[in-house]
């Protein structure tokens, strides 16, 4: 497991070039039968399993993804998700930030930087999205707006997220500084992260690769 | 009625669970207006709930071929109440019927009086016919509870089972050749039991979706109990009276409190190891999810279906995930 690379969803042809002949290849996430593989395992267990690697004592992981966003309570094996509409995930402020010409990243940085917060009521993302525009055309601060956008982003999650110590933010949208602040306030708790939460369950499915390849 | 001019009896439409018994005794063939909509491609206009505005638009277009509807208004499904009144325009009769939310045998007698009324008590009258209807729902309803039981015990395909065990709540129109569909399930092949796949419980309303059951056994999991197919089965009589008193107990017009405990009885007896929380998009059941999950005590899932077709690839993806997080509760992993 010492070796890995972050690469982009259509180039995954590369990856396979870093396995050394006769390693096995286990593959998780949504187009995981699609990649050629030797094992593969969904990405709630793929998380399950990254996660303990740095958090053995994780209660609750909150996997924060760009098309859906997980709740995976390992005290009862309860799963959350909300898929329904992109209002709780990170597509929600990818849409965000499209309209303003920034990076999602980009939409953070300026939400930091905000000295108030716009309330956003929608919880549909395409609402949202006019109620920003209406805001804005109030005279609302682009800041000040995007600080809102993270927040109505922030309190659909957590309406997933059951009472837990030690609950792991893990996937991309962990990353974001913006949305971790908005989700402890709300949430009232500290979120832990690991290093390269995006990675946590490509880490996971190595893991199992690795167990695999230890037993047979 | 005899021989060649025997005239085929009149069809009537029932939302959710009516008993069969009344209907069958008063002469009517029952269609369970929602049974349909699993195979289809619906795609309802102006809906809340996919099931009850697939059936209210079916009913609009007259596609169903009904004399007459029975809407269940009380208890059970909330939409049904205003779909089933839009539906009422294009019916030649229609009745409402409650369910008592507490249980009240002498309420729900009256109710089933109504409904025998309705359906026109002239035909209840002729004793003989009432009695061989009574018979033959009894016998094919005892035959569908050997088919839960051997499902249970992994004897039975679960999908193959589950589509007969939903179709308890009208028989398919025809109690006899019903009972002998179930009977050739039963005896066909039997499945060896999978005793290290997770057992799982499929509570709350049946899932819309035609293949759900294959996409759990793909995914690892065993359904073990479909909650409402066994509410069909386990209610009957032989009488107004004894209707009332088993039908009184119908546990989705109850209380959910009786419910739970209900549903935690049974998920002992039948050894579940998680729990399945199948709620439609819109349906009010799902307010009950945080209820369910706090009492139940099992691992649980909660999906929420909305149009009618295939399992879609996110919900294939929890259902997946779900059998990879009991299996590795059982070891298996």
């Amino acid at each position: 497991m010492a070796t890995s690379r972050l690469v982009e969803a259509r180039e995954w042809p590369s990856l396979l070039k870093l396995v050394k002949k006769g390693e096995p290849v286990c593959t998780t996430g949504y187009f995981r039968r699609k990649v050629p593989h030797d094992l593969s395992l969904t990405e709630i267990s793929a998380a399950r399993l990254g996660v303990a690697h740095f958090y053995p004592d994780a209660e609750v992981i909150l996997d924060l993804g760009g098309q859906d966003t997980k709740v995976i309570d390992l005290r009862n094996l309860t799963l959350q998700m909300n898929d329904k509409c992109s209002a709780g995930t990170g597509a929600f402020l990818e849409q965000a930030a499209r309209y303003f010409g920034v990076t999602v990243g980009g939409l953070a940085l300026m939400a930091e930087k905000a000295r108030d917060r716009v309330d956003v009521n929608s919880t549909c993302s395409v609402f949202a999205q006019s109620e920003m525009i209406s805001a804005l055309e109030k005279g609302a601060g682009r800041n000040e707006v995007a600080a809102g956008l993270h927040h109505a982003l922030a309190r659909r999650i957590a309406e997933l997220v059951p009472e837990a110590e030690r609950i792991i933010a893990i996937g991309g949208v962990a990353r974001n500084r913006s949305m971790l602040f908005a989700l402890s306030a709300i949430l009232d708790r500290k979120l832990l992260v690991p290093p390269e939460p995006q990675t946590v369950n490509a880490l996971g499915a190595a893991i199992h690769a690795a167990a695999h390849s230890s037993q047979s | 009625m005899k021989g060649a001019n025997r005239r085929k009896p009149p069809v009537v439409g029932i939302t959710a669970l009516v008993p069969p018994e009344l209907i069958y005794g008063a002469g009517w063939y029952p269609t369970d207006v929602n049974n349909w909509i699993p195979g289809s491609d619906a795609r309802p206009r102006s809906k809340l709930c996919a099931w009850t505005a697939s059936w209210r638009e079916a009913i609009l277009k007259g596609e169903l071929g009904l004399d007459a509807l029975v809407v269940v208004a009380g208890g059970d499904c909330h939409n049904a109440l205003a779909d089933g009144q839009a539906a009422a325009r294009k019916v030649p009769r229609t009745h409402f019927f409650f369910y008592p939310f507490d249980g009240d045998t002498g309420y729900l007698k009256g109710q089933l009086e109504a409904l025998e009324e309705f359906l026109g008590e002239g035909r209840m009258a002729e004793g003989a016919h009432r009695r061989r209807a009574l018979e033959k729902v009894a016998a094919a309803k005892a035959l569908g509870l050997r088919l839960d039981r051997a499902r249970s015990d992994g004897k039975a395909d679960p999908e193959r089972a589950f589509k007969l065990l939903i179709s308890f709540s009208d028989l398919e129109g025809d109690p006899v050749a019903f009972e002998r569909k179930v009977r050739s399930v039963l005896a066909g092949p039997r499945l060896r039991a999978t005793e290290d796949r997770p057992r799982v419980a499929l509570i709350g309303v049946p899932p819309i979706y035609r293949d759900f059951h294959n996409v759990c056994a793909e995914a690892g999991l065993q359904v073990v109990f479909d909650e409402l197919p066994y509410e069909f089965l386990r209610l009957g009589g032989n009488d107004i009276d004894s209707l009332a008193r088993s039908y009184s107990t119908y546990t989705f017009a109850r209380p959910v409190e009786y419910r739970l405990g209900f549903l935690e009885r049974e998920l002992r007896t039948r050894k579940v190891d998680g729990v399945i929380h199948y709620a439609q998009f819109t349906c009010h059941h799902l307010l009950e999810d945080g209820m369910l999950r706090e009492r139940l005590n099992r691992p649980m899932l909660t999906v929420q279906g909305d149009l009618p077709g295939e399992t879609p690839a996110q919900i294939r993806l929890r259902l997946e995930a779900f059998g990879e997080l009991l299996s590795g509760t059982k070891g298996a992993v």
